[in-house]
């Protein structure tokens, strides 16, 4: 188990336990967390599961992979150098405690 | 495992005039289930069509058998997996992007639906299926497609002809000699467009697709400016007619998405009450098993969105168009690679322009007698008139 938080447009901060594995999209889908929505389930398809990384964090996430920055496009809010399609980032033992930061709109 | 129970009894025009008890039914007591009729086995748990919606490998879209191929004349990423698929979709995707909408497109698509309701009568009564719903998401997607010279009527037609011919699974001949006809017509139309949008590109599908640095040929360049047109205008106007239905015959959910401005809200119980698509087929790749039942190699399986859109399991009052619910994780869009490409252009012509528009305009618009409102459709499905008085 590792920590993930996830903090809303409007400050407000959750936090979860996630499964080492799981995606930073599921976790929030499983644990009821508002301001994901995920809606093509992982397939890299909607960007509506985008998040920003917190500064601290973007070392640790890595970079974008294949087709990701194509789908980014796509998101509704705006893109900017730590913007991930949550789906992308597979939770591992080194992103205990990972902090996102939410866009204002996923649709 | 046991194979899926077969359903003997329930026929193809029974789901055509109203699935939901038949679904309602599957899903309590035989959830997994090969409907004779359909020669399919229909997956009616929210769970279950996810599942083979997200998992490509196992269950393709890849089906030959379908006529699809027959009825557009190409092989189109509908049909496709993987990067193949991938590479064709993402070749239009930008013109379908919220930013490309809000930014380029916003302004024209209030002034086309302003006006098509300045023709309507006021204190009349009128089919606002016939009159605003199809004409109106035609003419929008005349835009996003870069299809201008194009008549509503011609994009209509095409649309209804190539859904029709897609599912002619009876493989009649007629349809595809309807089919045929509607392809040359298109071809004509889109390869007319093109010196246009060489000369000046715009961020509508066609001209992105025309001015790609490494452009997909131009037979899939067709193809996906066909499945487009199939796909952009029965769904929306759908949509559209559907949630004038629910807000009309639910006059106390219809004060309450005006008082907070919920029209998102509205367009997604819409469609989540009764999704436009409402079905789809995916061939399964390897024996593998769904909810206990053995399911083998060379099935071909229905993901019922309609049903998992009601399904109990997640919805409360699922049967019923209530706006606001805590939660609304419907499946209308579909999951997994296909993901409705549209979903963008949907939510935001359909929810945040034609509706408050329309509500705007006639507020106190009136359905008379809503037993007059006719429901069709098994694969697609919505209204197919809706007799409303304009006030």
């Amino acid at each position: 188990m590792v920590k993930v938080t996830y903090v809303a447009c409007d400050g407000t901060e959750t936090t979860v336990d996630a499964e080492v594995g799981a995606s930073v999209m599921q976790t929030a889908l499983e644990n009821n967390v508002d301001g994901i929505v995920g809606e093509c389930g992982g397939a890299m398809m909607c960007a509506t599961c985008h998040c920003y990384v917190d500064e601290a964090w973007t070392d640790r996430t890595g970079v974008r992979g294949d087709g990701e920055d194509d789908m980014l496009e796509c998101a509704a809010a705006d893109v900017t150098p730590t913007s991930r399609l949550s789906c992308q980032i597979r939770l591992t033992e080194d992103l205990d405690g990972l902090r996102v930061h939410l866009p204002e709109e996923q649709v | 495992m046991p194979l899926a129970p077969i359903e003997k009894d329930v026929t193809l025009d029974q789901l055509n005039v109203d699935p939901y008890p038949i679904y309602r039914r599957m899903r309590a007591t035989m959830p997994v289930v090969r409907v004779a009729s359909a020669r399919r086995t229909f997956l009616t748990k929210a769970a279950d069509t996810r599942r083979v919606k997200d998992d490509p490998e196992l269950f393709s879209s890849d089906d030959p058998q379908t006529p699809m191929q027959r009825a557009f004349n190409a092989h189109t990423l509908m049909r496709k997996d993987g990067e193949e698929h991938r590479r064709e979709r993402m070749a239009m995707q930008k013109a379908y992007t919220p930013k490309v909408i809000k930014t380029n497109w916003a302004q024209v698509y209030r002034d086309i639906t302003k006006r098509y309701l300045d023709r309507l009568p006021r204190g009349e009564t009128v089919d606002l299926f016939k009159e605003i719903c199809g004409p109106v998401s035609a003419r929008i997607l005349i835009h996003i497609l870069g299809l201008e010279g194009a008549s509503d009527e011609q994009m209509m037609r095409w649309s209804q002809n190539l859904i029709d011919g897609a599912g002619n699974f009876g493989w009649a001949p007629e349809p595809f000699e309807v089919t045929d006809r509607a392809n040359a017509e298109m071809d004509a139309h889109i390869e007319s467009c093109v010196a246009r949008h060489k000369a000046e590109p715009n961020d509508s599908a066609l001209s992105l697709m025309v001015n790609a640095e490494d452009p997909i040929p131009w037979s899939q360049i067709v193809a996906n400016i066909k499945i487009a047109i199939g796909g952009g205008i029965n769904e929306p106007r759908d949509a559209m007619a559907t949630i004038v239905y629910g807000l009309l015959t639910n006059p106390d959910q219809l004060e309450e998405v005006r008082r907070r401005d919920a029209w998102d809200a509205a367009f997604e119980e819409g469609v989540r009450w009764v999704a436009p698509i409402q079905a789809s087929s995916r061939l399964v790749m390897a024996d593998t098993e769904i909810g206990g039942y053995d399911i083998p190699k060379g099935d071909v399986v229905m993901t019922i969105q309609a049903s998992a859109n009601r399904d109990e399991d997640l919805f409360e009052d699922g049967e019923n168009f209530q706006v606001f619910r805590p939660k609304n994780l419907h499946q209308a869009f579909g999951s997994g690679p296909h993901h409705c490409a549209g979903a963008n252009i949907a939510r935001r012509t359909v929810g945040e322009i034609m509706m408050p528009a329309l509500f705007e305009r006639f507020p106190n618009m009136t359905l008379p007698d809503p037993d007059a409102v006719k429901w069709r459709g098994f694969g697609f499905r919505g209204p197919i008139n809706l007799p409303v008085t304009l006030n």
